[in-house]
């Protein structure tokens, strides 16, 4: 249990793996200060040294408006996806999780398939799809695309949760006479709801960040990826920085706080379950 | 309330395919279909930039006989081999200190190495080119120490700005893994081989490194089958010079309106795709025997 090292030699082992540590988080993190360092600095191309800092590129960003338009479709689609995405991976997740069922390794196939599938090829094959539907190319087909791809993490990600819960308190709950939807109001859902809730806002960051799958089927839909991309094609400006460290730092929040605080929930649920 | 045995599991089985056929019946419509008519019009040819239905396979002869596409998917598998086996050197040590060496900070420092999986793709990329440019944030410091005189080229739309990009991509995605099959093993077993007078090594390559080898399969195969496909990184970072598979089936759809080409490099890259992690189960499936 515990991390303290004891001999010399191990003491150094772990001050060389400590110092290997910072080095990977500074690698992980370094482009993401460098947006934000950028979206600050007064020139409009950006470089190094860095100019005198502004905070004028954030309110230039939010005049543009193909970019604040471009930022309210994302969340706008990403919303619907994470819903639909949600609502199709929970009862999918339960039955795999806590029931029986017949084929189930072609079902985790059908799952694992999108999540496996170069998201490339996924977006092509949707293209050809709608030659039949022209009509849903845009907004919908981007909503469809999102939807196959997030539904499939949703449905890994709350099946693995599901596993850990004692299937014991459903069948306690169903022995003294209460009804399913009474089961399910009043003993799965609390249960699960932290689960569901990370799931929903990791289908969401997925959904809005998504790029390939988004640009084939977009037709003249703009979604704040496309923007970008179309925009790194130019020399970029840095009103473009300014929006997406916005958006980097809120990911990272949502990212950070969704998964603490589902650690946090585990760690209550299974002290209930050990006194 | 009291049936009998028999329907209460009519009933459970009921509500098994309830629960599961909207999921299986949104993946069948927008993720089967499409790739059987991906595979479809493989097969088919190509007039005046329109479809003609047809059985031929001029398409996938021509996968292997074009010098360009084999090149494509030389430096597509070059790359994603590269990519996975930096992944994993680098993604090993940080694992096994989040797993064995970080005491209480475990889980914060864990969600910190995946946080920035969650960001768009396009963004990061963005930032690696501010990174590696000309006058980028590294070239700019380089010359600002006196370590080199002039800028270095080679550092953006180059397959080595590419693999940088692929693997800050990929990194958090590969610690995952690893870092849950190194928190399984017990902190006992490593004790026991030193009380039976393993060196620190030792323990390490015999204990340890055997009984974290699923978790480096799985960071593997997935590091290299997205690695494989992913088109954004290399399509920003890369260059125009080199292209890797994915801009290829991009450049057939979107430039040279060659459906049917585009989707028999598509299929190729699907069966490599499959292959490889039909075989990786079966590696896997030993490893994790060999654990029991």
């Amino acid at each position: 249990m515990s991390a303290r090292p004891r001999s010399p030699q191990e003491r150094g082992g772990f001050a060389l793996l400590s110092l290997y540590a910072v080095l990977i988080y500074l690698f992980l993190y370094l482009p993401i200060a460098v947006i934000v360092l950028f979206a600050f600095d007064a020139k409009p191309i950006p470089g190094l040294p860095l100019d005198t800092l502004t905070t004028g590129w954030f309110v230039e960003a939010l005049r543009d408006q193909k970019l604040t338009g471009s930022l309210l479709t994302s969340l706008r689609l990403a919303v619907v996806s994470a819903i639909l995405s949600t609502l199709l991976a929970m009862p999918a997740a339960m039955v795999l999780a806590w029931l029986p069922i017949r084929f189930k390794s072609l079902v985790m196939a059908m799952v694992l398939g999108p999540v496996v599938l170069p998201q490339l090829v996924l977006g092509l094959g949707l293209v050809i799809l709608l030659r039949s539907a022209p009509d849903l190319v845009g907004e919908p087909a981007i909503i469809l695309a999102h939807t196959t791809i997030t539904s499939s993490y949703a449905t890994l990600i709350l099946y693995s949760r599901f596993l850990g819960f004692r299937r014991s308190y459903i069948e306690a709950a169903m022995n003294l006479g209460a009804s399913e939807l009474v089961v399910f109001r009043e003993v799965i859902l609390p249960l699960v709801r932290p689960a569901l809730i990370s799931v929903f806002m990791l289908a969401f960051t997925d959904a809005f960040g998504e790029f390939v799958v988004a640009w084939f089927v977009a037709g003249f839909t703009e979604t704040l990826p496309i923007t970008i991309w179309t925009s790194l094609r130019q020399v970029i400006s840095p009103k473009v920085y300014a929006l997406s460290s916005v958006i980097i730092l809120v990911t990272l929040a949502i990212s950070l706080v969704s998964q603490l605080w589902v650690i946090r929930q585990t760690r209550l649920t299974s002290k209930v379950q050990t006194s | 309330m009291q049936a009998g045995a028999g329907s209460a599991e009519k009933r459970r089985r009921r509500f098994a395919a309830a629960g599961i056929a909207p999921l299986m019946l949104w993946q069948f419509v927008f993720f089967v279909v499409p790739v059987i008519l991906l595979l479809v019009i493989s097969f088919w040819r190509t007039r005046n930039y329109r479809m003609v239905p047809d059985f031929t396979f001029a398409n996938y002869i021509a996968v292997f006989t074009n010098g360009a596409m084999w090149r494509a998917l030389l430096l597509s598998v070059q790359t994603a081999a590269f990519v996975t086996i930096a992944c994993a050197v680098l993604a090993y040590p940080i694992a096994y200190f989040i797993a064995k060496k970080a005491g209480r900070l475990k889980g914060l420092l864990l969600i910190a190495v995946i946080a920035p999986f969650w960001i768009s793709i396009v963004m990061r990329v963005a930032a690696w080119r501010l990174l590696l440019g000309e006058n980028g944030v590294i070239n700019q410091s380089l010359l600002s120490i006196g370590l080199i005189d002039q800028p270095l080229g080679f550092l953006l739309y180059s397959p080595v700005a590419t693999s940088i990009g692929l693997v800050y991509a990929y990194l958090p995605l590969y610690v995952l893994p690893l870092y849950a099959s190194i928190d399984a093993i017990e902190d006992n077993w490593i004790a026991a081989a030193k009380d039976l007078n393993a060196g620190p090594m030792r323990a390490f390559w015999e204990v340890t490194f055997p009984l974290s080898l699923p978790g480096l399969i799985v960071g593997a195969v997935f590091c290299f089958i997205f690695g494989l496909g992913e088109f954004v990184t290399p399509a920003l970072l890369g260059g125009g010079k080199q292209l890797m598979m994915s801009q290829v089936i991009q450049d057939q759809f979107q430039r040279r309106l060659d459906w049917p080409a585009g989707a028999a490099i598509s299929i190729v890259m699907l069966v490599i795709v499959f292959a490889l992690l039909a075989v990786s189960m079966k590696w896997f499936r030993k490893a994790s025997g060999e654990k029991l």
